[in-house]
């Protein structure tokens, strides 16, 4: 399995799968097939779901190919002061509109930069460790991301 | 349990004859009843010709009327009639403003209970009420025992509320093939007939309820992508705030119920009437004190309901945020429910949207139709697919220290949904444990809504920490929860106690019930017995045909065990032993289940290779 996958045939296969399974095809059956399908559709919703999200995704695909479980999220110094930096920049603009949204584009920058990094290390380097620390700096820039758009619409709910 | 439609023994795999099954939604205001005939989605007809039935009771000490008749007792004899009991169902006294009704409430903690000259009555027997009239309605127009029903709820309903809708249903003696959400229904009829795809909105806006749900719609599937509303908001609410400014402009105060009844309908009256004129002068004697003369505008109105209508414009902007789509994304607006007539609702949402809405069918039918067609695929009447995959409208949380909600099925997941929790003990031989679950987006448990209490008992007796008991959610295709337990040390399966927050207990339903049936000791015997027997064949002709497909899924001794559990099985439906047959019917079901999940895979397997995806490697 890779982590660069095509939505779409994903998305596809996922629809034929609960179109065969789905508790709606077993209204008029026994119990031991309605508990299956139940059983088997709640599967692969959570399968769709971890696929689908490029976070969830990555986590996945680490946890099955990391040998140690051990997840100290080390990250870079670096890193750490860049983090600070931004979280006192959104805290500076929090109330103006034109500066969040220009934010919003950088981090967006950001994150599409760290995915292309985490693809490589994933499909091409196989190097789970590194891959592990850039999915915790992505995951930080998620949130920070989410913590943005929420102002955006706060600004604009008034 | 449906006793219907069952096929002789051998003949299951044979296409089986029509059944007769019907969409009902069970509105605040108004109910309807819908069945596909002939291959088209209709309303059925009441006896008086009517397309509506008002969601009216009114109980008397010899009598039980439903709909227009009940309706027009509701100024003269207010206490015995109930109307808007979709408000009251799966709540408590304290959730509701008792004010503004007109009835004798009482009840405890869990349940409202209403007084009436009938004796006291729960809302899930009102309900139920109202839905032997629909299907008395359905029988009679369709000329045929019905085989079920898929009845609609508010997308927004929590699980107390969906749960007491299908108690009710049961009660009214219907076999619930599916409780679907409204929205959702509604953009089944739509997508349906118009043959639309894209990202479509269903505002709905109903007489006590609002939801709005984003859907992805393409060829036969309809995938919710969020959804979002509020309970308790409807019609009845701008209703209100027109009574309040009713009493407010001619300095009025009134505790009689009927005068409150008379202003209600008066308002009501005034706000249907301003859909379609810009103002409403009101000359209406009440009685010899009480003369209200005054004109309201369409603008005025629009003004002191504007609370109500950003309400609504905010739950828009929330789904649409969840389901990470913008406005320049939704291909089509589609309106449901009778109060998105109001032109301040028409005009709040095209602007919030851009766009011109979708009114083209009719807003307070369109709910019944989509399930009306939801109920006939899933009663196997067409080869049509169709797949709906909808979401649970609220977080599941449990309560952990210091009153935090810790979550475990967050909203907006797609149905079914299971997530499992790890809990440990704290103190040593402890073997018993409480989970509280909750529902709700807040972080504080006071601030949710409270489900239940699930009692854990048989808990291993072990030191502090060394017990580990993994606790699975599941929500299933109706958005209903069940929960189960496991100590993953010893693989014992926990007993679990449930005491649900709100609504009637489990007991209490079953009693409900039993008295509904009113037979006969012996009666309820013979029927408890052709229940168990028509399981137990189902199973038994489900196996013996699946052996006979998949042998090369069974090893021989697990094909030696189901051998020896059917022969024993068949041998058993001849005898009379009601909990012999039940006990080797449970046996099989045991011991197929994984020959059971094997076939399922296989299938899975086979639509997709037959689906010409080359491989299955994700």
């Amino acid at each position: 399995m890779q982590f660069n996958i095509d939505l779409n045939r994903l998305q596809k296969s996922y629809r034929i799968i609960q179109a065969e399974i789905h508790p709606d095809k077993f209204v008029s059956a026994n119990q031991l097939e309605k508990e299956q399908s139940l059983i088997k559709s709640t599967e692969v919703n959570d399968a769709y779901q971890t696929l689908k999200d490029p976070i969830k995704r990555a986590k996945y695909l680490i946890k099955i190919n990391l040998e140690s479980e051990k997840n100290d999220s080390t990250l870079p110094p670096e890193f750490l002061i860049q983090q600070m930096e931004w979280e006192e920049h959104l805290e500076s603009i929090s109330e103006q509109l034109k500066e969040l949204e220009q934010f919003k584009l950088l981090i967006d920058g950001e994150y599409q930069k760290a995915m292309s990094g985490l693809e490589i290390l994933c499909d091409k380097d196989k190097n789970w460790n590194h891959a592990m620390e850039i999915l915790n700096k992505i995951q930080f820039i998620d949130k920070l991301n989410f913590k943005i758009t929420n102002q955006i619409n706060l600004i604009e709910i008034k | 349990m449906a006793l219907l439609q069952i096929s002789e023994p051998g003949k299951s795999t044979m296409p089986h004859e029509h059944r007769y099954a019907v969409g009902i939604d069970l509105g605040t205001t108004n109910s309807l009843v819908a069945s596909v005939i002939s291959g088209t989605a209709s309303i059925l007809e009441q006896k008086n010709k009517e397309r509506l039935l008002p969601s009216v009771v009114n109980y008397s000490s010899t009598n039980t009327l439903v709909g227009s008749e009940a309706k027009e007792l509701q100024i003269n004899n207010p206490h015995n009639t109930i109307s808007s009991v979709k408000r009251l169902i799966g709540k408590n006294l304290s959730d509701i403003d008792t004010k503004y009704y007109s009835l004798d409430l009482k009840g405890d903690d869990s349940v409202i209970e209403i007084q009436t000259d009938q004796g006291v009555k729960n809302p899930v027997e009102v309900s139920s009420d109202i839905l032997k009239k629909l299907k008395e309605t359905a029988e009679e127009s369709l000329g045929n025992e019905l085989y079920g029903a898929v009845i609609t709820v508010p997308a927004y309903f929590d699980d107390a509320q969906r749960q007491a809708t299908k108690d009710s249903a049961k009660l009214a003696g219907i076999n619930v093939l599916r409780l679907i959400n409204e929205p959702t229904a509604a953009a089944v009829a739509y997508g349906l007939d118009q043959n639309k795809a894209g990202n479509f909105v269903i505002f709905d806006l109903g007489g006590g309820t609002f939801d709005v749900s984003i859907l992805n719609l393409s060829k036969g599937i309809f995938e919710v992508q969020a959804t979002h509303g509020d309970a308790n908001l409807g019609g009845d609410d701008y209703d209100q705030i027109i009574f309040k400014w009713l009493c407010k402009n001619n300095e009025i105060n009134i505790s009689d119920a009927k005068i409150k009844q008379q202003l209600f309908s008066l308002s009501r009256d005034i706000k249907e009437a301003l859909t379609n004129k810009t103002s409403v002068k009101i000359n209406e004697k009440i009685n010899e004190k009480i003369h209200i003369q005054c004109e309201l505008s369409q603008k005025e109105f629009e003004i002191i309901t504007k609370d109500l209508t950003k309400k609504t414009v905010d739950s828009t902007r929330q789904a649409l945020h969840d389901a990470g789509l913008s406005v320049s994304e939704i291909q089509g607006v589609v309106m449901v429910g009778g109060s998105t007539r109001m032109p301040c609702i028409q005009s709040a949402v095209k602007d919030f949207f851009k766009q011109p809405l979708l009114n083209n069918l009719n807003p307070d039918e369109v709910v019944a139709l989509g399930a009306a067609q939801q109920a006939n695929i899933l009663a196997g009447n067409t080869n049509d697919s169709l797949l709906l995959l909808d979401v649970t409208p609220l977080s599941l949380g449990i309560e952990t220290m210091g009153d935090i909600v810790e979550r475990i099925i967050p909203r907006n997941s797609t149905l079914p949904v299971s997530m499992g929790q790890a809990f440990t003990t704290y103190k040593d031989g402890q073997t018993a444990m409480i989970i509280h679950v909750v529902q709700g987006e807040r972080d504080l448990v006071k601030d949710c809504r409270s489900l239940a209490q699930f009692t854990l008992k048989g808990i291993p007796p072990l030191v502090a920490g060394a017990a580990k008991i993994l606790v699975t959610f599941q929500v299933d295709a109706d958005g209903l929860l069940s929960v189960s337990a496991k100590e993953l040390s010893t693989g014992i399966q926990s007993a679990i106690e449930v005491k649900p927050s709100y609504g009637l207990s489990d007991e209490k339903i079953k009693k409900m019930l039993e008295d509904s049936f009113n037979l006969a000791n012996e009666d309820k015997e013979s029927r408890a017995l052709s229940e168990v027997k028509i399981e137990g064949l189902q199973l038994l002709e489900m196996i013996e045909n699946a052996i006979k497909e998949d042998p090369d899924l069974l090893k021989d001794t697990e094909l030696t065990l189901l051998q020896k559990n059917l022969s024993e099985l068949k041998k058993s439906l001849e005898s009379s032993n009601r909990d012999h047959i039940e006990e080797l019917t449970k046996q099989l079901n045991e011991s197929s289940q994984s020959f059971a999940a094997k076939r399922m895979d296989r299938s899975i397997h086979k639509a997709l290779t037959g689906k010409s995806i080359n491989s299955l490697e994700f």
